[in-house]
């Protein structure tokens, strides 16, 4: 009871967490930042304003828009249900799990990091913006799907004690497993630094095409792509490592991500080519975060294998 | 058809529909910031005289993109951050022949053009940043009537606005000029206005 409790507040608030990176994505693609000046109201308000009327006086309204308004807006309301999601997971874990500090830290963890994103949030609007905090926003959001993705498994195991996976884990598969996750962490910043560099040259050179942007980019753009295709290769190995699961989900996980880091590829040499669509760039952020937690979700499927 | 399969096609309409909604409201963000930009009024006829002495008038203003500001060279306050932040804006702009940016002091008497000079030296390093001086009357109605922008008790009581202006003379905005977040707006209106030729 308390199990699948606890499954089902662990798995609405890491979907909630996935659909709040995207909204965050496209906060950021759609340069909403500072649809709100100020922070956590916006413009004064509660409810953000829809006509220019209802700015209070001691606010300048010159960065009135309210479209932006509401797309920052949006992404914070989110940040707030999958708050309270967390909070309400957190309260059954104390409850319930007290002993089993899996779910106990997964949880506690969670609640501090959507706490401190949500503190960060108002650094990211007092900055004006500044990409390196714009950037930190999103890593910290991809700890906090990486911990709920294990507390969402960890209690799957708990309610479903039926085999996933005949794989052991064996040193090979852990090993190769743990450097697949590290890699993609560090493609993962290579691609911030991409972004954050994008944004600095942009703000001193906005007259600049995108063509002029990427050529003014330093090199660490090929380690990108190296690093890149060099994990489409690791998804390979791996997947040969699991060509055996007659199980069948590890290979299906595996498949999934060879898929992803594959369509990832594609997404990344479409933004080159076609000079950084929006839209391609908020699914190549949100499909690196899918990445990173699918692959915490596979190794514990493994982890309980083998015990 | 199994099951695996309805929850594929299931996820692959919630990617899809995930992607209108992103597409659609990235469309709707780029076409508000051309809406924001509304005409608000047209900048009146003037005659004033540049700090190089050429009389300037509102026809400078016409196929250009302007920012127009009212300073004085005594000012300590708001003055040099407005024209550290216009100094700002004139360097990355540079490379376009587009923009420019009209200084007007409030305090004539004392601003004559030879330190309207020299002022214009410890900011601007292109000529297409003009620091205008006129009669005292001519720039409060300026201000007021042309500008909207108040110009009680000057040269102190001026505005520390800057105003957006576009190539056919309409005034499309005003910034704070002393609010950096004001600056970044400012800088991504004028990028929209010169994508719209």
């Amino acid at each position: 009871m308390a199990n699948k409790l606890f499954f089902r507040s662990a798995l609405i608030s890491t979907i909630l967490s996935y659909l709040l990176i995207f909204v965050g994505g496209l906060v950021r693609v759609s340069g909403s930042g500072l649809g709100c000046p100020d922070w956590p109201k916006c413009f004064g308000r509660w409810v953000p304003p829809t006509s220019i009327e209802q700015i209070p006086t001691h606010i300048d309204p010159t960065a009135f828009n309210i479209v932006l308004a509401w797309i920052e807006y949006g992404n914070r309301m989110l940040g707030v249900i999958v708050g309270f999601s967390i909070i309400i997971m957190t309260v059954i874990a104390v409850i319930y799990f007290r002993n089993n500090s899996k779910i106990l830290y997964s949880a506690l963890w969670s609640l501090f990091l959507v706490g401190a994103n949500g503190g960060l949030g108002a650094i990211v609007v007092s900055s004006v913006l500044n990409p390196f905090i714009v950037s930190l926003h999103m890593i910290l959001a991809l700890f906090l799907v990486s911990v709920l993705s294990y507390g969402t498994i960890e209690s799957y195991k708990l309610i479903n004690l039926n085999k996933f996976s005949n794989i052991l884990l064996s040193k090979k598969i852990s090993i190769s497993l743990i450097a697949l996750w590290g890699l993609i962490v560090i493609e993962i910043l290579l691609g911030t630094g991409i972004r954050t560099n994008i944004e600095l040259i942009a703000i001193d050179n906005p007259l600049y095409s995108k063509g002029q942007l990427l050529d003014a980019l330093n090199s660490y753009k090929y380690l990108h792509s190296v690093l890149g295709f060099s994990l489409l290769f690791l998804s390979i190995y791996l997947c040969y490592l699991f060509r055996d699961d007659f199980l069948g989900l590890s290979k299906q996980l595996i498949y999934f991500i060879f898929g992803m880091i594959l369509f990832q590829i594609f997404l990344g040499e479409l933004m080159i080519f076609f000079e950084l669509p929006q839209l391609t760039r908020l699914f190549h952020t949100w499909g690196s975060s899918w990445l990173v937690g699918i692959i915490i979700i596979l190794y514990n499927t493994l982890q309980y294998e083998q015990s | 058809m199994s099951s695996l399969n309805k929850k594929l096609i299931l996820a692959f309409l919630f990617i899809f529909m995930l992607g209108s909604f992103g597409f659609y409201i990235i469309d709707k963000a780029t076409k508000s910031r051309i809406d924001n930009i509304g005409i608000i009024g047209k900048v009146p006829s003037f005659s004033l005289t540049n700090f190089d002495g050429t009389v300037v008038t509102e026809k400078q203003l016409n196929d250009k993109i302007s920012i127009v500001s009212f300073i004085f060279t005594q000012c300590e306050g708001a003055c040099p951050i407005m024209s550290e932040n216009i100094s700002t804006l004139q360097e990355r702009f540079a490379s376009s022949g587009d923009i420019q940016f009209l200084s007007i002091t409030t305090d004539p008497d004392y601003d004559t053009l030879d330190i309207l000079n020299e002022y214009s030296s410890n900011y601007s390093n292109k000529n297409n940043w003009f620091f205008l001086r006129g009669d005292i009357l001519d720039v409060i109605e300026l201000s007021e009537k042309g500008f909207f922008l108040s110009a009680a008790l000057l040269p102190a009581g001026h505005s520390t606005r800057l105003v957006l202006v576009d190539k056919e003379l309409n005034i499309r905005k005003y910034y704070e000029g002393t609010v950096e977040s004001n600056i970044f707006e400012l800088q991504s209106d004028i990028v929209t206005l010169l994508n719209q030729g």
